[in-house]
């Protein structure tokens, strides 16, 4: 939130590059992302050997690193509308509130978050339901191990590959009503924003 | 307290990043209206006063309070300046009621008090109960206008700064607002500060003109004496006199010899005209060197056109009697703006409004007498 906070607000000559790196998860092939995470923090790579000898913490093929990586991966679905989100606050009402006496904070939390939050709280709900679906990031950096990395959608596709369609219908129908409803409060909020101008 | 403990006074000289230079003060109860085209540094100054933007050198004190001396370092947070800012387009916060609106200006009192005073300051705006209870967006232009005014007064500020506060405003509801401010002004004793383009409503509400054009504070006045004799030929034409001409400064060097006080000064077609019609006016000093090219411009207050009668030369040197025919009749609603070809100067037109009986008799084509107060007269070196 803070770094969404930060690149609606302010304005610099590299900015377009960091939104870059913010968005690149999104264009990016899962596989590619997968692939570099693995490699980077797995037991072979200086880091990933590093995170083991200290804090024993072994990252690739574990819930921990799968929670890494659908963190890299959702960072464009979690950043991009918080920030929409405060660039449409219109930019006076900041200033007409320290002017009222409010301190930073308060602006915060009084003015910047209600206005904003219809954008966060869409942002949380389709990174929610986007985890949930994860497929080619959770398959390179986790496998697929049941009860540890094994998400909902490696699980549709298990299913499939063992004829066992019954339960991949059931599956599927579940997280096909979860994204609807999901993209359904995000449009909502996001319609909220617009009413109020 | 004397009334001068709350003066505002502004000192501001920066050339980066956009130029602003120049003085001036605020009486409290006074209002002073900061006038020029878009881009001037109305907006700027405002908002320099209000703590928003801080400058590169200047010095800003209300009272015995600074609240900016960059000699000296200081530069007070915008939160801890006690100012009011009344914007142009409103910027209440969308998601709260009008009384939370004002609410939000007094958050140092408990929630009760608080709601309590945000209605009192609202009633005496002119908003019902019920308005008090609606969000921004349901109110008119207008009522967010008096929200915002309400929660800026809810601060008791020590100055109150207006930006264009009456522009997004439709005309009916200007009306009632240039009242309430009137209003206001005579109970609160604070100086007020208003940004406008419009030379009408600068003229109507303040006590005070400063004229400023590329960031430069040109000139600082009544709005009488900014009309009577505007600094510069760019003063003239910012506050929108009409009646301006070429001219050369003659001095003693006229017609005949005139008494102390007065001076020649020949009215010019065109800037390098050879000859023209030589006026009688009053001489301030300033002007020293025969020969000079000048502008000058004539109140309407001096100038006198009577459709009826012809009028006859009269004896005092000072008045002047002119043909003229009428080239432009334009109707102002009650006023007719005339404008009048002189005979004596081709190329010369006066500019005239005419009210009540006298512009029923006017007709384009007419011809008529003009008399001329030179008194009324105001003279300033061109600018080449």
């Amino acid at each position: 939130m803070w770094l969404a906070r930060w690149l609606a607000y302010t304005n610099f000559k590299g900015k377009y590059l960091i939104e870059a790196l913010v968005v690149l998860p999104l264009v990016l092939p899962p596989t590619v992302l997968g692939y570099y995470l693995l490699v980077s923090v797995g037991g072979a790579s200086p880091w990933g050997q590093w995170l083991s000898q200290q804090f024993g913490l072994q990252l690739a093929f574990h819930f921990s690193g799968l929670v890494l990586a659908s963190v890299i991966f959702n960072v464009p679905f979690l950043v991009q509308p918080i920030q929409r989100a405060f660039e449409a606050i219109p930019s006076n009402l900041g200033e007409a509130a320290a002017v009222s006496g409010l301190s930073g904070w308060a602006i915060f939390w009084r003015i910047e978050l209600p206005l904003a939050w219809p954008g966060v709280l869409s942002a949380m709900v389709l990174t929610f339901v986007h985890t949930m679906g994860e497929f080619g990031v959770v398959l390179m950096m986790g496998g697929s191990i049941p009860g540890e990395t094994r998400t909902l959608a490696i699980s549709i596709y298990d299913r499939v590959q063992a004829f066992d369609l019954a339960s991949a219908d059931r599956m599927s129908f579940l997280l096909l009503v979860l994204s609807l409803i999901a993209v359904a409060v995000s449009f909502f909020a996001t319609a909220r924003i617009g009413r109020r101008k | 307290m004397t009334p001068f403990d709350n003066m505002l006074q502004v000192e501001i000289s920066q050339s980066l990043p956009m130029p602003l230079q120049g003085s001036f003060s605020c009486a409290p109860g006074q209002m002073l209206a900061l006038v020029g085209p878009s881009g001037a540094g109305k907006t700027s100054m405002l908002r320099m006063l209000a703590g928003l933007l801080s400058p590169a050198r200047a010095k800003v004190s209300v009272g015995t309070e600074i609240w900016c001396d960059t000699t000296l370092g200081i530069h007070v947070r915008t939160q801890e300046r006690r100012v009011g800012l009344v914007f142009q387009n409103y910027a209440l916060m969308p998601h709260m009621t009008a009384m939370e609106n004002v609410a939000l200006a007094m958050l140092h009192l408990p929630r009760s008090s608080r709601m309590q005073q945000a209605s009192e300051w609202l009633k005496r705006m002119g908003l019902t109960t019920a308005e008090q209870q609606r969000l921004p967006a349901l109110l008119s232009g207008g009522q967010q206008q008096r929200v915002a005014l309400a929660r800026a007064l809810a601060r008791e500020p020590r100055l109150l700064l207006m930006d264009e506060p009456f522009s997004a405003v439709d005309q009916m509801s200007r009306r009632g607002l240039y009242g309430l401010i009137a209003d206001l002004r005579r109970d609160l004793q604070m100086p007020i500060v208003l940004v406008t383009h419009d030379l009408f409503e600068a003229r109507q509400l303040a006590d005070k003109l400063v004229v400023m054009d590329a960031g430069q504070v040109l000139q600082e006045g009544s709005p009488a004496h900014i009309y009577r004799s505007p600094r510069n030929a760019r003063v003239a034409d910012l506050v929108g006199i009409p009646n301006r001409f070429h001219g050369r400064w003659l001095g003693a060097d006229g017609p005949h010899a005139l008494p102390a006080g007065l001076a020649w000064l020949e009215w010019l077609p065109t800037p390098d005209a050879s000859a023209g019609l030589p006026l009688v006016v009053s001489d301030k000093g300033r002007l020293k060197t025969a020969g000079q090219p000048v502008t000058w411009v004539i109140q309407s207050d001096g100038i006198e056109a009577n459709p009826l009668t012809a009028m006859d030369a009269s004896t005092d040197p000072q008045m002047v009697t002119l043909n003229a025919q009428v080239s432009q009749l334009r109707s102002l609603g009650e006023m007719s703006l005339a404008t009048l070809q002189l005979q004596a100067l081709a190329g010369c037109q006066l500019q005239l409004t005419l009210s009540g009986a006298n512009r029923q008799h006017l007709q384009p084509g007419q011809s008529l007498t003009v008399r001329m107060d030179c008194r009324w007269i105001h003279v300033m070196p061109a600018r080449r």
